[in-house]
């Protein structure tokens, strides 16, 4: 069974990036990076190749909605989680259009963390058994 | 008087920031159920003032807009301030044709021009207290809100209000710029907290955090 261990973090908030680390469940070691914008998120991702990436919507530079396409253009399997304060019913349904995998809302909850990283386990096992 | 930087730390205003953040983001979710507008949201800006200073303040962020309509609201309690939204003057007969789309039923009898007040009045109500709500719940505290108060830009009331800010008093501005997306208007909510809320803010905002250690 194929494990997550290694997650990408993309907010400008300081406090939100500390806020979801400590929200990430302390049963095995992950491995955690941080980006403040989506530009610095695509380039992490080049050079981290994370298993999922926790990524906020309202950034400078990119934002959340330029940043998903971005990555799936390195990665079109890539997880993403938009964990965001913007949860208008719109929001939602266009990080799901552009391929999120799942939105969570803000502020971070250890329980909703925990349950998208093993639904994440969970695609990641089931797309590893059909191929 | 110059506000006292050292207040707050950079942690303070970095966990208020997100807070705003989170705030705003819950607000327009309210909105949307009630009419049927998108907004694009910014990233908040929080600033420590001199009360002095703030009357600059907000006619330099007013600049951007041709004329405005402030929507007021007092808040009181630990957590204790004013909440505005500003809105160019004449957007609320935008808004109102979103709202006749949504329900054609709802605005027969009311005559245009009290049409499109209460509808920015209303608007402003809603992000106002649900921004200020959400603050408030997530420092584990409530508050009580005085009944909202238009005031027009260039109006004998804008000018007593921005006269009524005690120069001596440090002020905690946090200011979300945003966009109804279907007819391009752009406008602000700012949240401005008193001088006597302070301490208990930074005491608020430690706790929050210390949830996260």
């Amino acid at each position: 069974m194929v494990m997550i261990h290694r997650i990408l973090i993309v907010d400008d908030s300081p406090v939100a990036r500390k806020m979801l680390k400590s929200c990430v469940p302390k049963d095995r070691e992950y491995e955690i990076q941080e980006a403040g914008n989506g530009v610095e998120g695509v380039e992490k991702y080049k050079e981290f190749s994370p298993d999922i990436t926790f990524l906020d919507l309202t950034m400078p530079v990119m934002d959340g909605y330029k940043t998903i396409p971005e990555i799936r253009k390195i990665n079109p399997e890539a997880i993403i989680i938009v964990i965001t304060a913007d949860i208008q019913p719109k929001s939602i349904a266009e990080v799901i259009s552009l391929g999120a995998f799942t939105l969570l809302k803000k502020p971070a909850r250890k329980e909703s963390i925990q349950d998208a990283i093993e639904q994440a386990e969970l695609k990641i096992n089931n797309t590893v058994k059909q191929i | 008087m110059n506000p006292d930087k050292s207040l707050f730390s950079e942690e303070q205003k970095d966990i208020l920031q997100e807070i705003m953040n989170i705030a705003f983001g819950n607000a327009t979710a309210d909105l949307a159920d009630v009419i049927d507008v998108y907004v694009e949201l910014s990233v908040p800006d929080i600033e420590l003032l001199g009360a002095g200073e703030l009357p600059g303040y907000i006619v330099k962020n007013l600049q951007t807009y041709s004329q405005t309509v402030i929507i007021n609201q007092r808040f009181l309690g630990d957590f204790k301030g004013s909440g505005f939204f500003v809105f160019p003057n004449g957007a609320g007969h935008d808004l109102a044709a979103i709202l006749e789309d949504s329900n054609p039923q709802c605005c027969e009898a009311i005559p245009a021009v009290s049409l499109e007040k209460e509808i920015i009045m209303e608007i402003g109500n809603i992000l106002i207290g649900a921004c200020v709500g959400k603050i408030s719940e997530l420092l584990n505290t409530s508050v009580i809100y005085s009944p909202p108060q238009a005031i027009y830009e260039k109006s004998v009331e804008f000018n007593r209000f921005l006269k009524s800010f005690d120069p001596a008093n440090t002020v905690i501005a946090m200011k979300t710029v945003f966009r109804f997306q279907q007819k391009d208007i752009k406008g602000f909510i700012l949240v401005i907290t008193d001088y006597e809320s302070i301490e208990w803010l930074k005491d608020a905002l430690d706790k929050f955090m210390e949830s996260y250690q």
